[in-house]
């Protein structure tokens, strides 16, 4: 009869015991997952921004090499080969044929301004009123967004009675992106 | 008995609140180095580097017997004295050329992020052209271009 007693006894503080156990794992478990939550939710809110932060840094490395990429440079064209050297001809034909490049570069617009000698109104360029224009645009759409810039030499073949030579003006040339 | 039982009990308690503080400080520090922000990367001052580059290739209407002269090959002619073809002192053409350049690059103002720049061309470290415009800040940035016949380049903005 003692012997039931002690063992019904024990028996109990067992129970006790697995309840209490049960008790603090689901309790750890529930602070784990509400910190867990707290930190997802705090670097999801961020990450918006790091995509856009990502982007910038993107169009700011684009833009520093894009004015020595084929597509845009002088080359040979000017004399000896020259950095950060546009030649305005290759842009010009480049942005008639732009429907092949889409998605090339990845950005939504590039944009050639020139800035000295300043123009006194801004003309976009088009094969009818080029090399008398400031503006090539390589998509006929509006810059939005952000957009990255930077200095480039804009240069083309140019007339002067029967001679042909080399006319270089500055201008700058922006990268677009748009915003997420 | 029943005191040593609810020493036991307290016993736990004492340990289940240490294992909690335990896991707190280590998802603290865990969170507090994933929060800090990676130190914002030194970015190439790629700008002033492009401008010096490009208004260096820029023609000017200075004609020598062979071409239009660039803004380079102005800086060596200016540097020994030669003149464009119609008369006109190539350092003068220089002059007006590179203030036209800077100023529509860089508008200075108060209410702008350029405050101010520096263009100096150093002819074997003796000053051949100064330009300057704007207020002298801390906060600047500067590009420096060697050409031969030790003629140097320096060009800062200052924001």
């Amino acid at each position: 009869m003692c012997i039931m007693v002690m063992k019904r006894k024990s028996d109990k503080r067992g129970q006790l015991k697995i309840q209490q156990m049960a008790f603090m794992l689901m309790a750890i478990t529930l602070f784990f997952v509400l910190v867990g939550m707290f930190v997802l939710v705090i670097k999801f809110s961020g990450l918006k921004e790091s995509a856009t932060e990502l982007e910038e840094k993107n169009a700011m490395l684009l833009v520093t090499k894009l004015a020595n990429s084929p597509e845009f440079s002088c080359g040979g064209a000017f004399g000896s080969n020259r950095i950060n050297c546009v030649d305005a001809d290759k842009a010009m034909m480049l942005k008639e044929n732009m429907h092949k490049y889409i998605n090339f570069w990845g950005v939504s617009n590039i944009e050639i301004r020139k800035i000295y000698p300043k123009a006194d109104s801004d003309v976009i360029c088009n094969l009818g009123n080029y090399p008398d224009c400031n503006i090539i645009k390589m998509r006929p759409k509006e810059i939005t967004g952000y957009d990255m810039s930077n200095f480039i030499s804009l240069c083309r073949k140019e007339f002067s009675g029967d001679e042909v030579y080399d006319k270089c003006e500055l201008a700058k040339i922006m990268v677009s992106y748009e915003k997420k | 008995m029943k005191q040593k039982k609810t020493k036991k009990g307290q016993e736990e308690m004492v340990g289940f609140g240490l294992i909690i503080i335990i896991v707190a400080i280590i998802l603290l520090v865990f969170l507090g180095f994933s929060l800090r922000k990676s130190q914002k990367e030194v970015v190439e001052d790629y700008e002033i580097d492009s401008f010096v580059q490009a208004f260096l290739q820029y023609t000017t209407d200075c004609q020598d017997n062979l071409e239009y002269l660039s803004i380079q090959k102005l800086i060596f002619d200016c540097n020994t004295g030669e003149e464009c073809l119609d008369g006109r002192e190539t350092c003068k053409v220089l002059n007006s050329a590179l203030i036209g350049v800077v100023e529509e690059s860089w508008k200075v103002g108060g209410d702008r992020p350029v405050k101010g720049y520096e263009l100096k061309i150093n002819v074997n470290e003796e000053e051949m052209l100064f330009l300057t415009e704007g207020n002298i800040t801390n906060n600047y940035r500067g590009s420096a271009e060697y050409l031969p016949k030790e003629i140097d380049i320096y060009f800062t903005v200052y924001y």
